[in-house]
């Protein structure tokens, strides 16, 4: 029987954000939210499958900047608040509830067991790292882990600029092995943003495969056999995974994927919202700013304002079912398609932003579980990784695939309209004056050589996508042109003091405190004609 | 890329981020109402943003909007020495960047030594923006878009996919001598195989069925990308015709 070969790529990323000279800071709780809810529990249901026998192999692609806060010792020991004072809401809820809302108890208790138990992975099995967790799958072979741009990037946008491209590459990669002592093989491309001739950045550091959107074989300049069904090498050798748009959307549409199911819990009722201020104010930000606190007691329902309560017992029937169907999609695909692939059985690619799972949809890592669990039962479907298929198939058609990314509109778009578009005149000229910087100051050490690290930092993490992104969706505007305007204004301090040959130590020294990413960051990476001390 | 759906949102939410949009009567309006108004006033601002596409809002945008730091500007602590970033550069300059083979984003600054020199010189007649497109080696032509003294930027429309543009700065004087300042460096606009060889996607429905099966969700919506959407939208037209 042939095998539907299927590769699940779970793209693990925040931008970073780290905010230590507040008591609390509201972005944080982004990092938050992902550990208590995606990856905590992403990784205990991983080592219940592998404890358990399974058969699996993921990709994960653990962006620098989330690894970088993951490690951190500050924010781990603000984690642990967090998962405290989540307890301690847990203890109130359980105790209002059973006063005045008796049939949430049960929720609140299924999310006051929750809160408990990452706290205790996360202090005892992880000792407060949960990069641990992920190396520890990778060792036994359960999930491949590849890395991504350096602050995640939007790269096409930067083409016209080599230097900052090669620095976004190899930072990451360097990051990459600090953090799992292996070289990365794999590299996902921010947004799966691609232009002609990015691969080559990636070969320089012999990254062995990327992924691209479902479109760009559509789009490419000359035909390509397998469609989005198998992957292709880029002249230079490097090899292009099409995402499946159509296995991808089962999941990830928000009018047709699973998540939408009227069954599953609703994301956007919290008690954070719904509960009086004067009960909620400890747990939510100061002054009175509601936020998500977790606890949700509705399902989805459907399209109005009186939800049912949320019944855990029909989500997980749900979630059974949709795992049937998203296999029984995947082997009709595969008889569908039967006459129309030339070359052989389908490789399918699919690629999510891991907080998918488990945070905005609740279900979502039990519904991963189902499916893995199928899969490995199950003698037609292979769940795989890019790298094994490339060791496995190493003949592949040579061609180049089209410009694209996955965002709305398929190109660059989203990072570039009207919301947005100020940020390159800045972004491109830090960029030239690093370059400057780098080509004019070689070599430097001690101060300066700090002085200038910290300004290669702050281009970097003025590059991240996510800025324009939030621009682009109106969604928290003000913390995304503050920070943008900041590492802008931070590098041209810096440009400005070197201008005069002088360094500005107050600020080099709280910048470091404040924006302590990459600890290895060597300047050198900006001038254009440097090859990293290798002949 | 995050999953939301407006539906969701109570209305103490929806009356949230109305009021917050600067809505006057939000106050009295209904669940359904605020959605459609909500809608209607960012697929007015989607239209804005991007007068080349017919547009329909995209409620993605809603995302994250519960958490916004809206109206607190003092969120982070200021580094000493910072200054603010200026409107643009003391230089001449202009840069283009690729948006999608439609359209491309230029922007420009003209130093301080440049624009005296142009008063001195008794000013201009016209700014304009000298559009290079290239098919090939002997294939080349240009247009001109009209800007003045003072903008900065332009979204720039790219009538051919498959060339290279480059952009000039020119300024022209009164007796109508044409000056360039300055020229961007040159963007390639892709090119798509299957626009020029669409009758062979006709002929074999295998091939189409290879290339669709992947880009289409179970509900028929095709993947959101106009080269994708016009290569489908010829292909239905001859189907119907």
């Amino acid at each position: 029987m042939a095998k539907n070969r299927l590769s699940l790529i779970l793209h693990a990323h925040l931008p970073f954000v780290r905010h230590i000279e507040y008591p609390r800071f509201l972005e944080e709780d982004w990092l938050y939210e992902s550990l208590s809810e995606t990856y905590l529990p992403m990784l205990r249901m991983l080592r219940r499958l592998r404890s358990e026998g399974y058969c699996f192999r993921l990709t994960f692609s653990m962006s620098p900047t989330l690894c970088a806060m993951l490690a951190d010792p500050a924010l781990q020991e603000r984690f642990i608040k967090y998962l405290e004072l989540h307890k301690d809401l847990g203890e109130k809820e359980m105790e209002r509830c059973s006063k005045e809302q008796l049939e949430c108890m049960p929720l609140a208790k299924m999310y006051y067991d929750l809160t408990l138990k990452n706290l205790s992975d996360f202090c005892d099995l992880y000792h407060n790292n949960v990069l641990e967790g992920f190396r520890d799958l990778e060792d036994s072979g359960h999930i491949d882990l590849i890395t991504t741009a350096a602050t995640h990037a939007y790269l096409p946008l930067y083409c016209d600029y080599p230097t900052a491209i090669k620095a976004q590459v190899e930072v990451a990669v360097q990051s990459h092995i600090r953090h799992f002592k292996k070289s990365p093989k794999g590299f996902w491309l921010p947004e799966c943003g691609y232009f002609p001739g990015l691969e080559e950045y990636l070969r320089k550091q012999e990254i062995d495969w990327f992924q691209v959107s479902a479109h760009s074989m559509l789009v490419a300049s000359e035909p390509v056999r397998m469609g989005d069904y198998a992957p292709v090498r880029c002249p230079d050798g490097v090899a292009a995974f099409p995402r499946d748009y159509h296995l991808t959307s089962l999941v990830w549409s928000n009018t047709e994927g699973y998540p939408c199911d009227g069954n599953y819990r609703e994301f956007y009722r919290d008690i954070g919202y719904d509960l009086p201020m004067e009960y909620i104010r400890p747990y939510i930000h100061e002054p009175e700013v509601r936020v998500f606190t977790g606890y949700k007691y509705w399902a989805i329902t459907g399209p109005t304002n009186e939800k049912r309560l949320y019944r855990p017992e029909l989500a997980a029937g749900k979630v059974q079912e949709h795992a049937d169907n998203f296999l029984y999609r995947i082997r009709m695909k595969n008889s569908a398609l039967d006459r129309s692939l030339r070359d052989g059985a389908p490789f399918y690619t699919l690629g999510f932003d891991a907080e998918l799972f488990g945070h905005w949809w609740f279900e979502g890592i039990d519904w991963l579980e189902a499916v893995i669990r199928r899969a490995s039962d199950a003698d037609d479907l292979f769940l795989t990784t890019p790298s094994d298929y490339l060791a496995t198939f190493p003949e592949l058609q040579t061609v180049q695939p089209g410009y694209s990314s996955w965002g709305q509109g398929g190109y660059s778009s989203v990072w570039l309209d009207g919301s947005n578009a100020w940020i390159y005149r800045h972004i491109h000229k830090a960029i030239e004056r690093m370059e400057e910087l780098a080509v004019r100051f070689p070599e430097q050490q001690s101060l300066k050589q700090r002085f200038l690290n910290q300004a290669s930092r702050e281009v970097l993490l003025s590059m991240a996508s996510d800025w324009p992104f939030i621009l682009h969706n109106k969604t928290s505007v003000g913390y995304a042109d503050k920070r943008l305007r900041d590492h802008l204004r931070n590098f041209n301090l810096v440009y400005e003091n070197m201008c005069k040959n002088a360094v500005n130590t107050e600020w080099l020294v709280k910048a470091e405190k404040r924006d302590n990413i990459f600890p290895d960051m060597d300047y050198n990476i900006f001038n254009p004609s440097y090859n990293g001390g290798q002949e | 890329m995050i999953l939301i759906k407006i539906d969701a949102l109570t209305t103490t939410e929806l009356q949230y981020i109305a009021q917050q949009e600067g809505m006057e009567n939000w106050e009295s309006l209904e669940r359904d109402e605020l959605i459609e108004a909500l809608e209607d006033l960012y697929d007015e601002q989607e239209f804005e943003d991007r007068p080349d596409r017919d547009s329909k809002v995209n409620r993605n945008r809603f995302c994250n909007s519960l958490t916004d730091f809206r109206g607190k500007d003092d969120i982070q602590l200021e580094l000493p020495g910072v200054e603010e970033l200026p409107a643009v550069y003391a230089e001449t300059s202009i840069h283009l960047l690729l948006r999608d083979p439609y359209w491309a984003y230029a922007f420009w600054s003209i130093s301080p030594i440049d624009r005296s020199r142009i008063e001195e010189e008794g000013g201009i007649k016209d700014l304009l923006l000298r559009v290079s497109m290239r098919r090939s080696a002997a294939d080349d032509e240009f247009f001109d878009i009209s800007v003045g003294f003072d903008d900065t930027d332009w979204n720039i429309n790219l009538p051919e996919m498959g060339c290279e543009y480059s952009v000039s700065l020119c300024k022209m004087d009164h007796e109508g001598g044409l000056e360039e300042l300055c020229e961007s460096k040159t963007v390639r606009t892709p090119k798509c195989y299957w626009t020029d060889h669409l009758d062979q996607l006709r002929e074999e429905p295998a091939l189409f069925k290879l290339y669709f099966s992947s880009l289409v969700t179970k509900g028929g919506i095709i993947v959101d990308n106009p080269t994708v959407q016009e290569i489908a939208a010829s292909l239905s037209s001859v189907a119907r015709s």
